[in-house]
């Protein structure tokens, strides 16, 4: 069987076309359809399976597939950390073009006594650290919107965009461009070597091909913040809002609580909402992001769900984000879930089942990864593995993974992709989370009329905190 | 465990045996006695440091970096990351600049970690020692000659030294006008091991092409070698004189010593904060170990400007090339109770004892296991020693001791 594996999100369309062209089409892949697995026409040698861009290059590396497409970024992201991995650059594909950019605020402070570098891509923000020579600077992974945190919340993002205008439209100085490129296609170097893929190869190698591009590590940029005193306190109340899937429930209970800010609404969010209360801040990243962003005193409040704000005190316990408030939507369970063809109902069961069939590596996916390893060592599950992914989970098992660990409400997506629930870990629900000290002075007022807002609307915290 | 079975020792760590144990306690034993006799006092830091200490220019070359172990701590949610010890010099200076003031001659033997590809070691044992305070070609010598003191104690043969000077090439660097940054990119490289620099600087000087041939491609020998270096090279390159006429002290000096050197301009290693003479100690073809002057790395690491210099001698490859010689320590006497009651287990554990205040390394006798050297309790009391073959009843752990070597 050769294992192909695509991406979902913006390239999906335009690479179902080049495909289609190619001779290779692979059924449903472009309407955007909801499975993970595909087939390509009636070739049935070919599994086709989806994930999130990023995703790709570390399957191709773990050998779980043989060939991938993904951004030309996102498989340097993984070889600028791990350059002895098994990927292969096969050829860059003339689609998705667009660009990693280091780039600053148009009008950027001086460094808080060290530069703050946020990115989607630590490994290549870490990479251009070093290249730098910076001597102080601290670089903060995120799930994304790295082009909204400078300059209050960051003195340099990478971030990805077709070209420098767009950097600019964000209000953002390009730097320096680190990395031009789109789609790429990348293979297993061991299947290149000993297994047959011609059949799917030979299409692939026909795409559009464009100029091969490549990594390219400033070692000075002009424009490069100055380094100045740590932040004085600052006069306003932060408060961090959700994107994306979080957007609507956060909308709903501000809405209830009185709260409503302009520029974050049903029709979508800009970066800085407006608040009408006085001396309130609103920004929009996301939730993922929000308990390391409240950790480090960029913001006072945040909505977010108790699974992000466990995942990151698992990692860090002695953080100093606390919850502040159960605002009680959104409320899901995270479990533990395998294939619905492992005999038994438990997960000790489901151990019993795996090492009777010689699996001596538990493989465990979940975009939880603290999460996750917390649970191998929790349940005693021995010698495992954790894969953090990014998304399209439910895909992960049973050929990538043993065990999933994700959240869920009702179960019927877990139903649809033959999944059962294996063990149950706890219960989330959105949360407005604080730094562990208010705020005092006069930001308290402030601090105090949101926070006293939502809890009119929100549940009881139950004893012992989060 | 059969040599087939998947390992479950981490990639690239190592497992010491107690024969292998024993050599590289012979090293260290050597090289603190070395040290001590030249007036160096031990110290030790913490295996995890901040990784900010390592990463400002002129501290470890980039790619040196890139095979740092770091790391988020428990406490690390600032993004703030720490790393393990990726060598020994750059704590020891942050020790001094926070500890310590005045001439310090310290000493270690310290663990470092770097990534290493397929099965090459990842923790290295490092046996260094650090001159700061004092600087100079004295203290380059005095170094030198502890090295060399330390190496010979271990009985390997003579130990050559090959010496150089950050200087030349950064003065070769500056003069093929490259800028600043292409300077420090090229500086780089070679730290890292990459000697086509030395080309694309040759093509850079072609009115210097000769002279610079001499330097980089012939590795010579003492005072003859360095004054054709000096002869071809100082009136097209007058600012080689200061490392130059450095060089020139440490290779008289130690020929009057009756130690022949080596002078080799790239002496490739990926640290970059050294300012002034490197050395590096080889026995027969293998490296076993170097270091050089550091004088800018205090102020670098935010002291005030302090003269520093230091080598480490590498205890593993010590420790291999040593023959295994016989053990010093001789196999413990083994104690066999009368019986496995209460009565007699206390019996020999307080024979044993009384063994051990005597000098005698001993132990029980367990499941059965038999030594040369046995001391027999028997159940009304008395004792039956054994060497080998013979057999002796005494009376009393005082005779047994005197009997197996101890005091009685």
């Amino acid at each position: 069987m050769i294992k192909l594996a695509l991406p979902t999100g913006d390239l999906r369309k335009p690479l179902a076309a080049l495909l289609d062209g190619s001779g290779l089409h692979v059924e449903g892949y472009g309407e955007g359809s909801r499975s993970y697995r595909f087939s390509a026409g009636s070739n049935e040698e070919v599994s086709v399976r989806v994930f999130r861009e990023r995703d790709i290059p570390v399957q191709i590396a773990l050998g779980n597939y043989d060939l991938g497409i993904c951004g030309l970024a996102w498989v340097e992201e993984l070889l600028c950390r791990f350059p002895q991995e098994a990927v292969v650059r096969l050829r860059d594909i003339d689609i998705g073009e667009a660009s990693v950019y280091v780039a600053a605020a148009a009008s950027p402070r001086p460094a808080p006594g060290h530069f703050r570098i946020v990115s989607e891509y630590p490994n290549l923000a870490e990479a251009l650290a070093g290249s730098l020579r910076l001597s102080a600077y601290r670089v903060v992974p995120l799930w994304g919107s790295a082009q909204a945190y400078p300059p209050e919340d960051a003195d340099l993002a990478l971030v990805t965009a077709p070209d420098d205008s767009i950097v600019r439209s964000w209000g953002l100085q390009p730097l320096a461009a680190l990395l031009k490129g789109g789609a790429c296609l990348v293979a297993n170097r061991r299947s290149l070597a000993a297994k047959d893929v011609a059949s799917v190869l030979g299409p692939l190698l026909s795409l559009g091909q464009r100029p091969e591009g490549h990594l390219d590590l400033p070692r000075t940029l002009s424009g490069l913040p100055s380094l100045g005193a740590p932040q004085a306190e600052r006069d306003t109340v932060r408060l961090a809002v959700p994107d994306g899937h979080q957007q609507p429930g956060a909308l709903a209970v501000l809405r209830e609580a009185g709260l409503t800010f302009e520029g974050y609404d049903d029709s979508g969010a800009v970066a800085r909402p407006r608040s009408d209360i006085a001396g309130l801040d609103v920004k929009v990243i996301r939730p993922q992001d929000m308990p390391q962003q409240v950790a480090l005193g960029n913001f006072d409040l945040a909505i977010s769900g108790r699974d992000w704000l466990l995942d990151h005190t698992t990692r860090f316990p002695s953080s100093p984000v606390r919850p502040v408030l159960d605002l009680g939507r959104a409320r899901y369970t995270l479990v533990a879930t395998a294939s619905e063809d492992v005999p038994g109902d438990t997960i000790g069961e489901a151990i019993s089942y795996w090492r009777s069939r010689g699996r001596s590596t538990l493989r465990v996916a979940s975009e939880y990864a603290n999460l996750a390893d917390r649970y191998t060592q929790d349940r005693r599950l021995g010698r495992c593995q954790v894969i953090p992914i990014a998304g399209a989970s439910e895909g992960f098992v049973p050929e990538d993974a043993e065990i999933l660990i994700e959240g869920t409400e009702t179960g019927t997506t877990l139903v649809a992709n033959r999944l059962k629930v294996i063990d149950s870990i706890f219960e989330s629900t959105s949360h407005l989370l604080g730094y562990e000290q208010p705020p005092e002075g006069r930001r308290r007022a402030v601090y105090d009329e949101v926070v006293g807002r939502l809890r009119q609307v929100a549940a009881p915290v139950p004893a012992g905190g989060a | 465990m059969p040599d087939t079975a998947e390992s479950l020792r981490c990639r690239g760590m190592r497992d010491l045996l107690p024969p292998e144990m024993a050599r590289f306690r012979r090293v260290e034993r050597a090289f603190l006695a070395a040290c001590r006799a030249s007036g160096y006092e031990e110290v030790r830091t913490p295996t995890i440091e901040y990784l900010h200490l390592f990463t400002a220019a002129g501290t470890l070359s980039p790619q040196m970096l890139h095979r740092v172990y770091s790391f988020l701590d428990w406490d690390g949610w600032s993004g703030e990351r720490v790393v393990l010890r990726p060598e020994a010099t750059i704590p020891t200076a942050r020790l001094y600049s926070e500890r310590l003031s005045g001439p310090a001659r310290l000493c270690y033997v310290q663990n470092v970690f770097r990534f290493a590809g397929d099965d090459q070691s990842r923790e290295d044992w490092q046996c260094g020692v650090e001159l700061i305070g004092a600087g100079g070609p004295p203290a380059d010598l005095e170094l030198i000659l502890l090295g060399l003191s330390a190496l010979g104690a271990l009985g390997l043969g003579d130990a050559e030294v090959v010496l150089s000077h950050a200087g030349l090439v950064r003065a070769v660097l500056a003069r093929a006008g490259l800028t600043p940054e292409g300077q420090s990119a090229s500086y780089d490289r070679l730290l890292d091991g990459d000697l086509s620099v030395i080309g694309e600087v040759e093509a850079r000087l072609p009115e210097l092409d000769a002279p610079l041939h001499l330097l980089f491609d012939v590795s010579g020998a003492g005072s003859g070698y360095l004054a054709n270096v000096r002869e071809a090279l100082l009136p097209a390159l007058p600012e080689l004189e200061p490392p130059l006429s450095e060089l020139a002290t440490l290779v008289q000096v130690l020929e009057g010593l009756g130690r022949t050197c080596r002078l080799q301009a790239a002496l490739a290693r990926s640290f970059e904060y050294y300012s002034g003479p490197v050395f590096r100690f080889f026995i027969g073809d293998e490296d076993v170990g170097g270091g050089g002057r550091y004088d800018e790395l205090l102020g670098l690491l935010g002291g005030s400007p302090t003269p520093a210099s230091g080598f480490v001698l590498y205890a593993n490859v010590l420790a291999r090339l040593l023959p295994e010689a016989e053990s010093d320590d001789v196999a413990a006497v083994l104690v066999r109770p009368s019986d496995d009651r209460a009565d007699g287990l206390a019996a020999a554990l307080r024979l044993a004892q009384g063994l051990r205040d005597r000098g005698i390394a001993c132990a029980l006798a367990l499941d059965g296991e038999a030594a040369d050297r046995q001391v027999q309790m028997q159940a009304d009391g008395r004792l039956l020693v054994r060497l080998g073959e013979i057999e002796r009843p005494v009376d009393g752990v005082a005779q047994a001791a005197s009997l197996l070597g101890g005091r009685s």
